[in-house]
């Protein structure tokens, strides 16, 4: 039933109401029922629990919490309320977060491969000789390639630097992280713009547009929960999002955008803002450079053009636009976090950070604010010298705008495969899993077999590990003790946090930090892990001496955080020193200095109809979390979200196994016929099709995002591109 | 000491879906796989007319929920053997697991499907506002781990406790949800904007001919409901029924799914009642 049927009822209904039940409840307790007693019941006993601080691992938040320990086994994790940025919460993948300590899943000692690589024939082996056995690999790889043949993968981990920081004493060049699959187009164009990439105040924000985010089930803290309360307290929230999502369920207003068409709007928004002149002009001419070249280029980008690309309204976003400028400059276009999404994405959102230009919002309470102080000291080290290494990255120049200490995946992975400019032959791998995140799984492979040896380090044997040479057991986060991290929460400062054990690591589990430090001793590089972890957080707390115990206290440290504004007057980390709306770097570079429209590509073979969009949920974070087993009770499986209309010319009825196809690859999943999606398009969720055998939960169960994604990437900074590809539809069986 | 009354407040507004609660809940209280001590339900969202004239989804709503620890609760009725009853000291609908014989009588009699068998211990299952934790001065957990602090609890005889200074905040803006003509005095209070709102459902009672029509043999009819033959009967009923059935107005793990959350097709038997705010 929905709102607006609802019947409310008057005050005399409800007591003529409460009458009539009463009576009802008479006639049926005629001779036989007596009301209810009620009795006292027996007190119930707190549980015998120690309470222990720590940070979630269940996604890249660190949502701060407490563990409740039982006789050594933890029975709960709780969200710690003294941790402000999650808004004092743990949401279900956190308290899920006891299912993966405790997930049978778990890989328990070394494993080396004794059958072909991918068949799952595995053999246990003592630590001692997975060591020596990674660091003669190594050694040989070195000797044969230089040292740049070895490539060091490491996820998103409070351990992860100390895998860069060791590919740099080992002497490679060659280190990606998740995030050329994930977010780089977004801090390649805010970057641009702004020197610097800024974060959303979301919680003094009047307005906010939520383009290619959904940031109600991709829960980023403290974004997240501030977008409910900023709407409970009048502020609006537009979502634009080919899919009903949550977040459009619950925002102010939803438009079914067509997929790639947020640039049209955004320059629709600056069309509208410049030419009624809604800017504050004093600031526009002091703080940003190039806007008569943008508003030469926005000229005829109306709403009414638009409305052509997008398909909304041009009434609305007029009105949109007008609005922004009103609450400005606690207004914004929320920059977003994965913004993997074409091959434009670097162009996409240089768009929506002009936008944010013009509305002045920079370091001002509900706009985008500079990164707030976290006072952590690096602790720094003088990487030795090789004479034979390489000039770069073997992905080096591949793109005009690489982030030199990222790199794309997608295009080190062509690399390898071809061999060139050089040959890369080993691979380290810390809890990330491109087989599962990186598109054109088969390339994914074709890159492995290139490959003499292979080590993965996680808890869980990924599909990356499962492909691996060697898999070494990492314990979870509830068992390792971590250095300190920064989370940055908006307008609120940083926090500092840090984890301790909470109970002793399960199995033969290591964390990667141990493995490091064996590996650089047999090495020769034993100088650069000459620490342990509470020597190393010393050191990074060094300009707080009382954040130590206060961590422990209270497992979070806030360090001062001066006031927004900070930045006025002072010039901007670009070259003009001002936000550039026009960029000059790009000029220089033959790259389109102002944001060049193209619609979208159309589908290039009439029986690939749809566009394949990707997410996830509120309860999964991807291919980490979907074997948990309390997770995988809300999201068992990943079915084909189809539109209603579309599912009926197909012959496709509600559940129905549909086969997808693309020129990537194939797969089968069970169809969501729903009017919560655009006709043309189609979405799945990620982290299903696993094909590791050590995934129970996941393993064949619905289809692979990464089979069917084409290896597209950002032609700009090399970000993958997966809203690229197409898919063929049809039932299973089916002509 | 002064009698509570412990109850749920909930700003179902704020309710993103995200599941937190129900893990927490699971997880805090060892729930077996499959069944679910608390819930969230979907409202199916209206069509709305956008600016062009074309026709698109209007807002949605999400509605956490669970046993509703009723004043007038017709599962303490339903219970043979007395395992079921109310607490006197806080208020909450009680199952003693000494007592219950898992004979889902309760089960069928909870208008709200918040009942259910639980597949391992056999025996009806429900939220109890999570007592150990309460002992420890927690919340209880769906509470104490919600991110948008939709669902507040508290004793709302306590005029100083976060559910009471909800209610009196919103004092004729407040909701039950209840079967048409069947009052159960839910303490579950919703701010009047919730929804779904037809997915409660007529309570079956043990008692009626109809029931007991279907499952004794006439003879013993009278017998069963009066009796300690009744008890046997129900045990042996046990025997045979099988495992995890929740309520009828439950199922409510599958809500979530996108289009399957359908609200129980707008059942003519279930009414929002507007609170004149609370005693």
């Amino acid at each position: 039933m929905s709102d607006s049927e609802t019947k409310r009822i008057s005050r005399r209904d409800f007591l003529r109401l409460a009458g009539a039940s009463a009576t009802a409840v008479a006639a049926t307790a005629v001779g036989a029922v007596t009301a209810p007693e009620a009795k006292a019941a027996p007190a119930a006993k707190a549980p015998k629990w120690e309470s222990k601080l720590s940070v979630c691992d269940m996604c890249f938040n660190r949502c701060g919490l407490i563990a409740r320990v039982e006789r050594g086994v933890i029975t709960k994790l709780d969200p710690n309320p003294k941790f402000t940025k999650s808004r004092g919460m743990l949401c279900a993948r956190g308290n899920a977060g006891v299912a993966q300590v405790y997930d049978p899943d778990r890989v328990k000692t070394p494993l080396l491969r004794v059958g072909k690589r991918g068949e799952g024939k595995w053999k246990a082996i003592s630590w001692d000789e997975a060591i020596e056995l990674t660091a003669t690999k190594m050694k040989d790889i070195a000797a044969k390639y230089t040292r740049c043949g070895m490539l060091f993968s490491a996820g998103a981990d409070m351990q992860s630097g100390f895998v860069n920081r060791f590919a740099e004493a080992f002497g490679s060049f060659n280190v990606t992280s998740h995030e050329s699959l994930c977010l780089l187009s977004g801090n390649r164009a805010f970057l641009d713009t702004f020197g610097d990439v800024p974060l959303p105040d979301v919680k003094n924000s009047k307005y906010v547009i939520l383009a290619g985010a959904n940031r109600l089930e991709a829960l980023v803290t403290p974004d997240s929960m501030d977008l409910i309360s900023i709407m409970g307290n009048g502020a609006k929230v537009v979502v634009l999002d080919p899919r009903y999502t949550k977040s459009a369920a619950l925002a102010s207003e939803w438009y079914p955008i067509q997929p790639g068409t947020d640039m049209a709007f955004m320059l629709a928004l600056a069309n509208v803002i410049i030419s009624e002149k809604l800017y504050d002009a004093k600031y526009m001419a002091e703080r940003t450079s190039g806007l008569d070249k943008l508003a030469a280029h926005v000229a005829d980008m109306t709403p009414e053009w638009a409305e052509k690309q997008t398909g909304i309204p041009a009434a609305d976003i007029r009105r949109m636009a007008r609005e922004l400028a009103a609450a400005a400059p606690a207004s914004m276009v929320y920059p977003g976090r994965r913004t993997s999404d074409y091959e434009n994405s670097t162009q996409i959102r240089r768009s929506f950070a002009i936008v944010n230009a013009l509305l002045g919002n920079y370091d001002r309470p509900g706009g985008l604010v500079p990164a707030r102080p976290a006072g952590l000291k690096k602790v720094a080290f003088e990487p030795p010298w090789y004479d034979d290494s390489p000039p770069g990255r073997v992905d080096a120049k591949s793109v005009p705008l690489l982030f030199d200490d990222e790199g794309s995946f997608v295009l080190t992975r062509e690399a390898v495969i071809k061999g060139a400019p050089y040959p890369i032959k080993g691979w380290f791998v810390y809890k990330t899993n491109p087989m599962a995140t990186a598109p054109e799984r088969r390339k994914t492979r074709e890159m492995i077999d290139q490959l003499d040896f292979m080590v993965v380090v996680d808890i869980a044997m990924s599909d990356t590990a499962w492909m691996a040479d060697l898999v070494l057991p990492a314990p979870s986060a509830m068992e390792r003790q971590d250095p300190v991290q920064a989370l940055q929460s908006g307008a609120e400062g940083a926090c500092l946090v840090w984890r301790d054990p909470v109970i002793p690591p399960l199995y033969e589990s290591r964390p990667v930090f141990d493995i490091l430090k064996a590996l650089a001793g047999k090495l020769g590089l034993a100088e650069f892990f000459d620490f342990d972890i509470p020597a190393y957080r010393l050191k990074q707390l060094a300009a707080f001496p009382e954040a130590a115990e206060i961590i422990k206290r209270d497992g979070v440290f806030y360090p001062p955080n001066p006031p927004l504004g900070g930045t006025d007057g002072a010039p901007f980390k670009t070259p003009s020193q001002k936000i550039e709306l026009y960029c000059s770097r790009y000029a220089e570079m033959g790259l389109d200095p102002l944001p060049v429209y193209q619609p979208p590509k159309t589908t290039p073979d009439a029986a690939r109809k749809f566009r394949l969009v990707v997410g996830r949920s509120a309860c999964i974070t991807q291919g980490s979390s979907t074997n948990n087993a309390l997770l995988s009770e809300f999201e068992p499986e990943n079915m084909l979200w189809l539109n209603e209309d579309a599912a009926k010319e197909l012959g496709v009825r509600q559940g129905d196994v549909v086969q997808v196809e693309s020129p990537a690859g194939k797969g089968e999943l069970k169809a969501l016929v729903t009017p919560k999606i655009r006709r043309d398009t189609v979405y799945m969720l990620s982290g299903f099709g696993s094909i590791s055998g050590g995934l129970s939960h996941t393993k064949g169960v619905g289809a692979s995002i990464v089979e069917l994604m084409e290896s597209r990437f950002d032609s700009i900074c090399g970000n993958s591109a997966i809203h690229e590809t197409f898919l063929s539809v049809k039932k299973k069986g089916a002509a | 000491m002064s009698t509570q009354k412990l109850a749920m407040v909930i700003d179902s507004a704020k309710c993103i879906d995200c599941k937190g609660c129900v893990a927490a809940c699971k997880q805090a209280n060892g729930v077996s796989r499959g069944v679910w001590r608390n819930w969230i339900k979907e409202a199916v969202p209206p069509l709305v007319n956008a600016s062009d004239g074309s026709k698109k989804l209007g807002h949605g709503h999400f509605q956490p929920g669970a046993c509703m620890h009723c004043d007038e609760p017709t599962c303490i009725q339903a219970c043979p053997t007395g395992a079921t009853y109310k607490s006197a000291s806080d208020g909450t609908v009680v199952i003693d697991p000494r007592l219950c014989i898992g004979c889902g009588n309760c089960i069928k009699a909870c208008p709200y499907g918040a009942r259910f068998r639980d597949p391992v211990k056999r025996i009806a299952d429900k939220c109890n506002y999570c007592p150990e934790r309460r002992a420890a001065g927690l919340a209880p957990a769906c509470v104490d781990t919600c991110p948008t602090k939709a669902r507040v609890f508290g004793d709302i005889n306590d005029p100083n406790s976060d559910a009471a200074k909800l209610l009196a905040a919103n004092q004729g803006k407040v909701v039950r949800v209840i079967a048409k003509g069947k009052d159960t005095k839910p303490n579950m209070y919703y701010i009047a904007s919730t929804a779904p709102d037809g997915w409660a459902v007529q309570p079956v009672d043990p008692l009626s001919f109809d029931f007991l029509a279907g499952v004794v043999a006439p003879a013993v009819k009278w017998a069963v409901g009066l009796s300690g033959l009744g008890v046997l009967a129900m045990l042996g009923r046990q025997l045979f029924v099988g495992a995890g059935t929740h309520g009828s107005g439950g199922a409510h793990g599958t809500d979530d799914k996108p289009n399957g959350g359908k609200p129980s097709d707008d059942k003519p038997n279930t009414e929002k009642k507007e609170e004149g705010g609370h005693a």
